[in-house]
């Protein structure tokens, strides 16, 4: 890379970095706190991309960055590194979830039935401008039902499969140890399934968004239905030191399968899921895993394609480095720049060979 | 674990009170273990740290298991009595993780009338969120008919 020296700079960068800090303010947990109960959906989109379930963590990483979404993620991720890995929880199964949300766009009747739980689906977008005015938003209370929803909610996907709707591959049992893990070992490709879905849960909302929204245009293989979206809890499974595996506490996950028609004859299923409430993301993920089969090389349903352009720490990485002095590299296109005019100048009838410039 | 058992036994087994103790008021889990620590003698803390457990996910369409992400737990782990006590609750609580160690503890030796007590207590408190959050759920039930 052609990167340069240089010198004097150092009184600028301190002031701008005290520039950039001093718009944001004292910084207490009081503001944290603050972030962390308004902003709920915001946390769970920053705990999935950094990867870490903590939501002060979360939300100081935004009090800090400002609301820089890739630099709180950025803050996170390099935060983990500084905690030891103490274990693998027992594997989270669909039927156990805690479910808050439940619903399906393929089916209408489906098993346990349909469950909005929360969500602004069928609400009219307004903006509260009265708030500005001095009239507070008061949200109306929830008129419970008479008997609870039950707790856990069966698969749709395990009734399909039963229904012989959807293929049921067999399945290799894998102890928690030996899943394949990406913050241990680096992603290759064609990637694991697991090593897939793993990025998939860590990737970049809005990079999901984009690549999975060209699929669902049709830029892609196959037009997704949502056959199961659900918003939900899962126990944090642990082992005691005498054995005794135990719930240590819950966390928010959400997980989508989107179907399409195969050509086997079978409907085929796309699957995704984050830490955090994340419709968005998990419908684009599992919109992505959907069409990835055969997709020709260097399309956006192509893995690795996705894969590598949604990975939000290296992507903004690359993008923002690009701000930094990259002086030899310009200097030397300029020279290449001025070497082609200077050659061409007493020839005008002549086009100059392009040169080859590389950074 | 989702308790809605209207009776809770007297003594839970050992995953269920764990289970219990990691969802458990925090204040009034730290009184409980205070009231205990006396009847343990010295402790000798093993461990106290925040730390990182991998949550593992089954996917649904071909029965992968693969790493949904970490998340951040408070851990202690104690030794007194001749017997040894852990606790592990999801956040970065350090004092309710060993509140729950010198608890688990306490509880090996014989859940006494008092940790019973407190053990109904939290599970009817536990039971009843659970069941008003669900009810809110259910009200969000959705019968769709097509024309």
């Amino acid at each position: 890379m052609a990167y340069v020296a240089t010198r004097g700079g150092e009184r600028a960068i301190e002031q701008s970095e005290r520039l950039y800090r001093a718009e944001l303010g004292r910084i207490d947990a009081a503001r944290v706190t603050a972030v962390r109960q308004t902003l709920p959906m915001l946390i769970d989109r920053v705990m999935g991309e950094a990867s870490l379930y903590e939501p002060d963590l979360a939300a100081l990483a935004l009090a800090q960055s400002g609301g820089d979404l890739y630099e709180a993620v950025l803050l996170l991720r390099a935060w983990r590194t500084t905690q030891p890995r103490l274990g693998i929880a027992e594997p989270v199964e669909q039927e156990q979830l805690v479910t808050h949300r439940r619903i399906s766009a393929a089916f209408k009747d489906i098993p346990g039935g349909q469950i909005l739980g929360p969500s602004l689906d069928y609400s009219h977008r307004l903006l509260a401008t009265g708030v500005l005015q001095g009239h507070p938003f008061e949200p109306r209370p929830v008129e419970p039902a008479a008997t609870p929803a039950p707790a856990r909610q069966p698969s749709l996907a395990a009734w399909q499969k039963a229904q012989g709707l959807v293929a049921d591959p067999p399945r290799a049992e894998v102890a928690p140890d030996d899943i394949p893990d990406l913050t241990r070992e680096p992603l290759l490709f064609p990637a694991a399934r697991a090593h897939t879905l793993q990025s998939l849960a860590r990737a970049d909302t809005g990079g999901m968004l984009a690549l999975g929204y060209s699929a669902m245009r049709g830029y892609g293989n196959a037009h997704p239905t949502v056959n199961e979206l659900r918003l939900a809890e899962a126990e944090l499974r642990v082992r005691h030191p005498r054995g005794t595996v135990f719930s240590a506490g819950r966390v928010k996950v959400s997980q989508a399968e989107v179907m399409a028609k195969g050509k086997s004859g079978l409907l085929e299923l796309g699957f995704c899921a984050t830490l955090g409430w994340n419709e968005v993301k998990v419908i684009s993920g599992a919109t992505l895993d959907l069409n990835a089969p055969g997709a020709a090389k260097g399309s956006p349903v192509e893995e690795e394609f996705f894969l590598y352009h949604t990975e939000p720490v290296e992507a903004s990485g690359f993008c923002i480095h690009f701000k930094l002095p990259h002086y030899v590299t310009f200097q030397s296109s300029l020279d290449a720049l001025r070497g082609a005019r200077g050659a061409a100048a007493p020839i005008p009838e002549q086009a100059p060979e392009p040169e080859e410039v590389t950074a | 674990m989702f308790d809605t058992r209207k009776d809770v036994q007297p003594v839970l087994d050992h995953a269920d009170l764990l289970g219990l103790l990691a969802r458990a008021d925090a204040a009034r889990l730290a009184a409980l273990a205070e009231r205990l620590l006396p009847a343990l003698g010295a402790i000798e803390v093993v461990q106290s740290r925040t730390g990182l457990v991998m949550l593992p996910m089954r996917d649904t369409v071909q029965g992968t298991d693969f790493h949904l992400g970490e998340v951040l737990v408070a851990e202690a782990h104690i030794r007194a009595a001749g017997t040894e006590g852990y606790g592990m609750i999801v956040g970065r609580d350090l004092e309710r993780a060993m509140a729950m160690a010198v608890v688990d503890a306490a509880a090996s030796l014989g859940q006494t009338a008092e940790i019973s007590a407190f053990v109904q207590h939290e599970a009817q408190e536990i039971a009843a969120a659970d069941t008003a959050r669900l009810r809110e759920i259910e009200a969000t039930r959705v019968s769709m008919e097509t024309f």
